[in-house]
């Protein structure tokens, strides 16, 4: 509310030096926030879909775990607690292959510029700290296209599981990872869950490109950055409005 | 005999971490009860039961052949268990609904029928297994396997999702010509169902031409499986009896039975054809 400085994303009049995008088979361009809960990615990534929202860009947002089509096998599953690690990630990989397949690629190939709150890395981290194995797991989601820019929130753990912990009057059980049986208290299992899935994160910075993003930087100044990462490193005017 | 046998022990050669696994109790020969690594928390020696799998195309005879050996090994004083496709408590009306609509896509189609095997494997079988039990699958991953390969995802990916299942003890796959399961679903149901005929692939408006294309490109993938994961292949165009009488000899020489002498009670005569 305080941030009064938002400046106009570059346009076919205002020319930038920018870095053509890497070589992909669609011309569209993804964008994705990573990060352990409570680690602020997703307040980024609103305000960036804001900004390029109100200059009237071709965007399109998208989240994890929004897919109607397994939403029901997914309720019941957390319900019942009937999920292993194994059924837990597939069911999490069939509801992104549908977002994947009927919203992101259609959306790439016809040029948008898509911004994810959460994506395959989200697997990568959680799905292992439950135990899968990352050679599974990588092979399982091969078929996602890589991002153009992954942003990777990263705040200490106390901060985040305080944001968290703050916000919400119980932690569900698979949230918890009280499935794992790390200990019995829904509190202290979810703080060394989000430790392990820390660990996980902290692991792919080199091996998967993350541009990582101190989560504990004043919301207005982090937003600043990010807009000027994604001007330098994506093409935008390729996603801007048609002007006459 | 001695050639699927030499096959199966190759494919459990090929894997890397099969071998290790194999070797490290110096039985070689032995291939490793899973592909890749296990399932996560499963311990391998524990399954001491036995895991049968009868894949086939619709039309090939399977589910008589279930009904049948599990009335046998019943009356051999055998515990069995069964498994099937979208059988498991999880997702398996979930997916029944997807495929009334016909707007799931395939990638996505793929993994809730993983998601439906594993939700099995996990909650069913291996228990079942643990406790001594004899598994009578109805189709296994091959079937899965197959059906998404023929729909272009890659042969490589669906090995590496069904890495961590449980190789079966004895795979038996009942060969039938498309054209004879063809007459057989047909005769059964009169008329023949969206997905088996394979409509979701455009191969054809009409409805024999398409199943007969869709079917034979089911039986190359399975030609293919049967090379490198040692099937016991049967003439599914046989009797039952013909073909039950062998089912029985194989599974009877695998678990130790002396006698494979089997005739079916009244409540199951009809299927004995």
């Amino acid at each position: 509310m305080h941030n009064a400085t938002i400046e106009a994303p570059p346009t076919a009049e205002s020319k930038p030096e920018t870095t053509p995008t890497a070589k992909r088979p669609y011309p569209g361009a993804l964008v994705v926030v990573e990060g352990i809960d409570g680690s602020g990615k997703s307040t980024q990534l609103y305000l960036l879909k804001r900004w390029l929202e109100i200059h009237g860009y071709r965007i399109h947002f998208t989240e994890w775990n929004s897919s109607p089509l397994v939403k029901s096998a997914t309720r019941r599953g957390k319900q019942r607690r009937l999920l292993t690690p194994t059924t837990f990630s597939l069911l999490h990989a069939a509801d992104f292959a549908d977002r994947c397949e009927r919203q992101i690629m259609p959306l790439l190939h016809g040029g948008y510029l898509v911004l994810a709150d959460r994506y395959v890395y989200t697997a990568f981290a959680r799905d292992g700290a439950r135990g899968c194995s990352p050679h599974w797991l990588r092979n399982l989601y091969s078929f996602a296209p890589i991002p153009d820019i992954t942003f990777y929130f990263r705040a200490p753990l106390d901060v985040a599981v305080n944001r968290i912990v703050a916000g919400r009057p119980k932690l569900k059980y698979y949230e918890a990872g009280m499935d794992l049986g790390i200990s019995l208290d829904r509190a202290e299992s979810f703080r060394i869950f989000q430790e392990r899935i820390l660990n996980n994160y902290d692991e792919m910075v080199e091996t998967d490109n993350f541009v990582l993003m101190d989560g504990t930087v004043r919301v207005n100044k982090l937003q600043k950055l990010m807009r000027q990462i994604v001007g330098e490193r994506i093409d935008l005017e390729r996603y801007a409005p048609k002007r006459k | 005999m001695s050639k699927s046998e030499k096959s199966k022990a190759a494919a459990g050669n090929g894997k890397g971490k099969s071998k290790r696994d194999a070797t490290k109790n110096g039985v070689t020969e032995v291939p490793s009860r899973f592909y890749g690594s296990p399932l996560p928390g499963v311990k391998p020696e524990e399954l001491s039961g036995t895991l049968v799998v009868i894949e086939g195309t619709d039309g090939s005879g399977r589910s008589t052949q279930i009904s049948l050996l599990t009335e046998w090994l019943e009356s051999e004083g055998f515990a069995v268990q069964t498994m099937g496709l979208r059988r498991s408590y999880l997702v398996g009306e979930d997916i029944d609904g997807l495929l009334a609509e016909n707007s799931v896509t395939r990638m996505t189609l793929a993994l809730m029928y993983g998601t439906d095997f594993f939700d099995q494997l996990e909650r069913r079988i291996l228990p079942a297994l643990r406790s001594g039990l004899i598994v009578l699958a109805d189709r296994y991953i091959f079937t899965l396997i197959a059906r998404a390969a023929v729909r272009g995802i890659g042969r490589d990916y669906l090995h590496g999702i069904y890495e961590t299942a449980l190789r079966p003890d004895l795979t038996f796959w009942l060969d039938v010509q498309p054209e004879v399961a063809f007459d057989r679903e047909f005769k059964k149901s009169q008329t023949i169902s969206y997905w088996e005929s394979g409509r979701d692939m455009s191969l054809s408006n009409d409805l024999f031409q398409s199943f007969i294309r869709y079917q034979s490109m089911i039986k190359r993938e399975f030609e293919y499986l049967s090379k490198r994961h040692g099937f016991i292949e049967l003439d599914g165009e046989g009797s039952v009896s013909a073909v039950n009488a062998v089912l029985r000899k194989r599974i009877a020489s695998h678990l130790g039975i002396r006698s494979t002498h089997y005739k079916p009670s009244h409540a199951l005569s009809h299927l004995w054809r």
